[in-house]
């Protein structure tokens, strides 16, 4: 710690630079570095723990749990200063609440509050394109002195270590409210470097869902009707921030077949031009190799599409038909007159700078053909433009195939890098909700969540990081299946509860009723059940590509969650009937090994003991949930109110839009 | 028993030497006559690559303990003794040629292998002999210009022993001359003068593409019986386009013989791409040859290195990057940024005033203009942030036009914003910036000059191609852009239309690795829809039509010659069997579903026909574990016909 403290004020002139918005507002310049060091510091921690105080039972108290399970002195410090940095801007202009989110849709997410704080502090990060901030004087005078002062090699090491943290001091932060499938929401804090993947893992420990790879969180444009499903790998904060100020797009936390559709059924977007039966009737061996040959060869291989689309023109409203081809480098069609010959082709887009998206309600908007759109534009452009391309298919399934199609050219080889580390997160999670079950271990896996999210910030990580532990955990755990059996028994709460995944998460609390194990929220359509047997051999590192694949190409729909199906497997032996109906089959999850093999499930102890300290973990974790959001939110107010930082900001935001 | 005399031809006597005749009995077994014959000649020299050539049957006598009966040989049978290894002149996919030893007794499987061993491919089962398209002899004075690299005196058992020193195969390292051979093998080659390329045989339809593959040679026979002769000329090329475990580590010479195959076929319109890609095409081109001419330590060396070495240098590269970007981050602090005067246009707004100036500043991704210098410091007029924008140069050397044209992304669309700058210098600073900031990327970054000296360089090709045609000046800086693209685009465009569009394309490439450009110029190609077909016209049974059937590495397709479209698609692993009927030349393939097809082979032999097909199940069996060691047997099984059995 020391030597961090000293590293700091090694760079003290640095840090100068890097404060100078936060100094103009909160202190003379002229102050010693050190000084100012301090000074900053303990603001921010003050404000920081006021907040804290106040928040303490409300909406936002995830939020903070990220940014108090900072363990470590210096990223305090930093963080601290972030908020010191968002905090005076938004406080001064009071522009946080966007308008729209007081509106009727209390679902909306809050992207704007720290953006008018991020352009102030972005001489050093990157700037909003549509303000024009005024750029802080250059500081270099302060940094240079102290730079000369470095000498030792030792010291420069010591830089390197400082700019990193420096540069982690910079990371631009949102706060963003995610809509779930019943249309409550949660919000969370999210970072510059966090991938969508990051996020998703997040989120599933927020809700308790079952993991599985079809969660995604999707991006909805209000304005243009547009809805698209982000990239795994793709960062978040980025997309976001290109939303303007006053808009209703949403973020969205769903479970989308599509996104991964092409891994399980490989078959229907490369051999498309089969008859439906040959598709259906594709052999698991046989979509393996598909996959094998279009993803895992040198060359990343695009299905073969061509056909005739509708394409509304520049800002015309006519819609124009034209025979498109897609292909690695872009979509093209061929000019009238002239044959398919590839050098024939002209070009009508390339991929670098557009993403893909579906348009919604087309027909009504534009006069379209039909309402399976899909759209090309700029990232950026978020209203109505004659740079957006509207292209219409005859039918739902050809505009999925091009959707898909285009992704597969855009990303390439990221979406089966995806696609296998959302397989491996579903396989993992059902084992670390199987071990959690257990009584003992319930409770000190809640604090995990914010500790884990932490890591993978502070590692700038990727989304298995964090896995090999719980991993290791529920599988070396094997004695944790059975016991888990008998904790779940709960199941008089289940058939009241309906698919709606995380909304139930808050409610259980409410009704007297033993929360049900938590991945029972999310109930998919049941598919039929796989055969088990076919796991046992799979190993437990999850790492071989191959034999995941196929396990699950023999799975039509996602695989459901490990633990409710533990349940259903139990219910058939130990509970009446009724239960097993709504539970989805068994996933092809090692953790069933775990389960199946060992069978020797101990006497159950009586259901009701048992489930007892589960609501109590249930509870630490839950009550935050929406139930509490509108009286804490008063309170948080009353104590935040003079503050004036960043927390409290927040808390007014959040209180305002609570209120309407 | 009875002896009787046996007249052979010993080669190495010359080719006037009447026979030599010997004494032998039918029991004599083969070594016996060889020895006989030796001792006969009383050459003092090594024998130990020759053997007997059996003219009328057209076979080697290579088994020599069998008995002159057993192979039923008598006093009438026309022998030859002579060397199995000959030389050959071997055209490789670079175009260049060079003269080895190769054996002429094995099945041409081996005789590739053997080659590959000597160039240092790996998979060589990849690869196959082709005779040669007869070239034009038009200018019979350009023939004797070729250079012919000569690899005869490689001992033969050298090539057996795989040590690397130096990056290359021990026998490369014994002199300079053979250095300069492994060079030509593992740099890639300058691009092509534009009339080169347009002299070049261009396949102009599916059907002439299919020709080309009648001349495979048949990998189950050797060189001899396929009326091979010695010093004939052959070519190497990749056949099966299924590559499997490139390694670039060790596949220096694989992977640039196999980006000069792609790179022709590209040039030669072997394979159809769009205008976009041939753009891209070309600018990898470009900067792989200005990367691997500047460079060309790096890429021996590179190879050079075994595990340790290697890791260790990576770690090097490793921490210097992360200096590097340390020092970046430095950097950073002192924000780098430029300042000048330039002119500034914005189409949308409908003023008629045209360009204005300004003075501007570009700091970090963003560009913002004040009305002068003197009032910079306080607000800007606009500030335009260029990250994910488009970036287009309009630019003539000539006429002194320096304009960036910017299409920068807002909330209500694209605004088009073009600056002017003065003069060669600010354009390439300005532009640079722009590229970079394009890409998030700020003037601090490391690639901010060397994207300078691009713009530059691409601004000075267009000086020496607008001016003299006749380009002296062979400088790298000065290369003709139709060095980089087929013919077609020769017609349609002039060298300084190309040039802006090339430059374009190389904004996506420029900041590649030599390894990483080929990797990537192999991805592109390998990425075309037609990419890895080879064409041979058949009749299908019951037709009464040409059709074309398209062999990929995956699948079969049937192409009409008429509409020139896919009719049909047979992928193999549906294939549950294939059968050769060898008298009426007539291959027919069973599919899963009962799916029957049959047809005979108009363009190619049938047996050519019938290996690729086996040729590409066999290279799908290959996996990681037993990479290493060639499935030979089993190659000839899947693709040598009646004569393997």
């Amino acid at each position: 710690m020391d030597d961090i403290d000293a590293m700091f004020s090694d760079l003290l002139g640095e840090m100068d630079l890097l404060t100078q918005s936060l100094g103009q507002e909160t202190e003379p310049p002229e102050r010693l570095p050190s000084t100012r060091q301090e000074i900053n510091f303990s603001v921010g921690l003050t404000g920081l723990n006021a907040s804290l105080h106040d928040l303490e039972d409300n909406d936002l108290d995830a939020l903070m749990a990220d940014l108090v399970a900072d363990l470590n002195e210096t990223e305090k410090k930093l963080e601290a200063e972030i908020q010191g940095l968002h905090a005076p801007p938004s406080s001064s202009s009071d522009l946080p609440p966007p308008p729209k989110g007081l509106g009727v849709q209390p679902a909306s997410s809050i992207t704007s509050p720290p953006s008018p704080g991020n352009n102030r502090s972005s001489s050093v990060t990157t700037q909003s394109p549509s303000t024009s901030s005024p750029l802080p004087p250059p500081p270099l005078q302060s940094s240079k002195p102290t730079m000369e002062e470095i000498e030792a090699q030792m010291k420069a090491d010591k830089i390197k270590l400082a700019l990193e943290k420096l540069k982690e001091a910079k990371v631009k932060k949102l706060v963003v409210k995610v809509v779930m499938n019943d249309g409550s929401s949660k919000t969370l804090m999210v970072d510059e470097r966090q991938t969508v993947r990051e996020v998703l893992n997040n989120l599933f420990e927020k809700t308790h869902c079952d993991c599985n790879v079809d969660w995604s969180l999707c991006e909805t444009n209000h304005e243009l009707q547009l809805e698209r499903t982000f990239e795994d790998h793709e960062n978040l904060v980025e997309p976001l921030l290109a939303w303007t100020r006053d808009s209703e797009n949403k973020v969205l936390f769903q479970e989308r077949k599509d996104k991964f559709e092409v891994f399980k059924n490989p078959q229907n977007f490369y051999l498309w031009k089969k008859d439906k039966k040959t598709l259906k009737d594709m052999k698991d061996k046989d979509k393996e190799l598909l996959v094998q040959e279009n993803f895992c060869g040198t060359s990343i291989i695009v299905p073969d599409l061509e056909g005739v689309l509708h394409l509304k023109e520049d800002g015309k409203k006519s819609w124009k038909q034209r025979l498109f081809q897609l292909r690695a480098s872009g979509i093209y069609y061929v000019p009238k007159g002239k044959t398919k010959s590839s050098r024939d082709l002209i070009c009508f887009v390339q991929f670098d700078n557009v993403n893909v998206y579906y348009g919604k309600d087309v027909k009504n908007r534009y006069k379209a053909p039909t309402d399976f759109c899909f759209v090309l534009k700029h990232p950026q452009i978020q209203k109505e433009s004659q740079y957006i391309k509207y292209l219409c298919c005859d039918d739902a399934w050809t505009m999925k195939l091009w959707v898909t199609g285009i992704r597969i050219a855009k990303y390439g080889a990221s979406l089966h890098e995806n696609f296998k580390t959302a397989e491996r997160k579903a396989a993992v999670s059902a084992a670390v909700w199987t071990n959690r079950s257990t009584p003992s271990s319930s409770s000190p896996s809640t604090p995990s969540p914010t500790i884990r999210a932490k890591t993978a910030t502070q590692a700038n990580g990727h989304a298995p990081k964090p896995q090999p532990g719980p991993q290791h955990q529920g599988i070396g755990n094997l004695p944790a299946p059975p016991p888990l059996n008998e904790i779940l028994p709960p199941p008089p709460p289940d058939p009241v509860l309906p698919p709606p995944p995380p909304s139930l998460a808050s409610k259980p609390p409410l009704s007297n009723f033993p929360p049900p194990p938590p991945s029972m929220d999310s109930l998919p359509p049941p598919p039929p059940p796989p055969p088990m047997d076919n796991f046992s051999e799979d190993p437990p590192d999850f790492l071989p590509p191959p034999p995941l694949p196929t396990s699950y190409s023999s799975l039509p729909p996602p695989p459901p969650p490990a633990p409710a199906a533990n349940f259903g497997r139990n219910i058939n032996k130990s509970l009446p009937p009724p239960a097993p109906e709504f539970l989805p089959p068994p996933p092809p999850d090692p953790v069933f090994v775990a389960s199946g093999a060992p069978p020797p499930p101990p006497p159950p102890p009586p259901p009701a003991a048992v489930s007892a300290p589960r609501p109590a973990a249930s509870l630490k974790k839950m009550p935050p949930a929406p139930p509490k959001r509108t009286t804490p939110m008063q309170q948080g107010g009353g104590g935040g109110g003079g503050g004036g930082d960043f927390m409290s900001e927040l808390m007014s935001a959040m209180r305002k839009r609570t209120d309407q | 028993m009875a002896a009787w005399d046996l007249s052979v031809k010993v080669e190495d006597l010359g080719p006037d030497a009447p026979p030599v005749t010997i004494s032998v009995a039918s029991d004599l077994h083969v070594g016996g006559v060889i020895i006989k014959l030796v001792e006969k000649t009383q050459m003092q020299r090594d024998w130990s690559d020759h053997a007997l050539w059996w003219d009328q049957k057209q076979r080697w006598l290579l088994r020599t303990a069998w008995t002159l009966e057993k192979y039923g040989i008598h006093a009438d049978a026309r022998l030859l003794f002579m060397p199995q290894h000959k030389p050959l002149k071997l055209g490789l996919p670079n175009g260049k040629t060079v003269m080895l030893k190769a054996c002429f007794s094995n099945p041409v499987f081996q005789t590739v292998m053997g080659i590959c061993r000597m160039l240092n491919i790996r998979h060589p089962e990849e690869l196959s002999l082709l005779r040669p398209v007869e070239e034009k002899k038009k200018k019979k004075d350009k023939d004797l210009t070729e250079e012919i690299y000569d690899l005869t005196e490689v001992p033969l058992s050298s090539v057996s022993r795989p040590c690397l020193y130096n990056g290359m195969p021990a026998h490369f390292a014994d002199s300079e001359q053979m250095e300069g051979v492994y060079k030509m093998l593992s740099v890639t080659q300058p691009p092509p003068a534009p009339e080169v390329i347009a002299k070049q045989y261009r396949p102009a339809s599916v059907v002439d593409k299919s020709h080309i593959h009648g001349r495979w040679l048949d990998s189950s026979r050797c060189l001899m019986q396929q009326s091979i002769q010695e010093n004939d000329r052959l070519w190497l090329r990749f056949k099966y386009y299924s590559f499997y475990d490139i390694e670039p580590k060790y596949d220096v010479v694989r992977l640039t013989q196999l980006y000069e195959q792609a790179r022709w076929a590209i040039l030669l319109e072997d394979i159809d791409c769009t205008e976009e890609e041939m753009m891209l095409f070309g600018a990898l081109q470009y900067h792989i040859n200005k990367v691997a001419s500047s460079e060309p330590q790096m890429m021996s060396s590179n190879a050079a290195l075994d595990d340790l070495e290697s890791a260790l240098q990576s770690l090097e590269v490793k921490m210097e990057g992360d200096s590097s970007s340390a020092s970046d981050l430095l950097e950073n602090m002192t924000a780098p940024e430029l300042n000048d005067y330039l002119k500034i246009f914005r189409p949308k707004r409908l003023t008629l005033k045209g360009y204005k100036q300004y003075w501007f500043k570009f700091q970090d991704t963003s560009i913002s203009y004040f009305k002068s210098k003197e009032e910079s410091i306080g607000e800007p007029i606009q500030q335009i942030n260029l990250k994910g924008c488009e970036v287009a140069p309009d630019v003539n050397v000539a006429a002194q036009k320096f304009l960036i044209r910017l299409l920068i992304p807002a909330p209500e669309g694209m605004n088009e914003v073009y600056l002017r700058c003065e003069n060669e210098q600010q354009y390439a600073q300005w532009m640079a910036g722009c590229r970079l900031a394009s890409k998030g990327k700020s003037l601090a970054d490391s690639s901010f000059q060397s994207e300078i000296q691009s713009i530059r360089s691409f601004l000075a090709m267009q000086k020496t191609n607008s001016g003299s045609s006749n380009n002296s000046a062979a400088s790298d800086e000065s290369i003709n852009t139709h060095s980089l693209v087929s013919p077609r685009y020769h017609k349609k465009y002039k060298p300084k239309q190309l040039t802006p569009r090339i430059l374009d394309a190389y904004q996506n490439v420029a900041q590649l690795s030599l390894t990483d450009a080929l990797m990537r110029f192999l991805q592109i190609w390998q990425a075309l829809p037609d990419f890895g077909l080879s064409y041979v016209v058949v009749r299908f049974k019951g037709s009464r039509k040409d059709e074309v059937l398209g062999i990929a590495p995956n699948r079969l397709i049937r192409i009409d010659l008429g509409v020139g479209d896919v009719v049909k698609t047979w992928r193999y692993n549906n294939m549950k069997q294939w059968n050769v009927n060898w008298d009426i030349k007539q291959m027919a393939i069973e599919f899963e579903g009962n799916v029957n097809i049959a047809f005979g082979c108009v363009t190619a032999d049938c047996k050519i026909v019938h290996e690729f097909i086996g040729g590409y199940i066999f290279m799908s069996t290959r996996s990681r574990e037993k990479s290493d060691t060639l499935n030979e047997e089993l190659f000839h099984k899947l693709t040598g016909g009646h004569e393997a059995l």
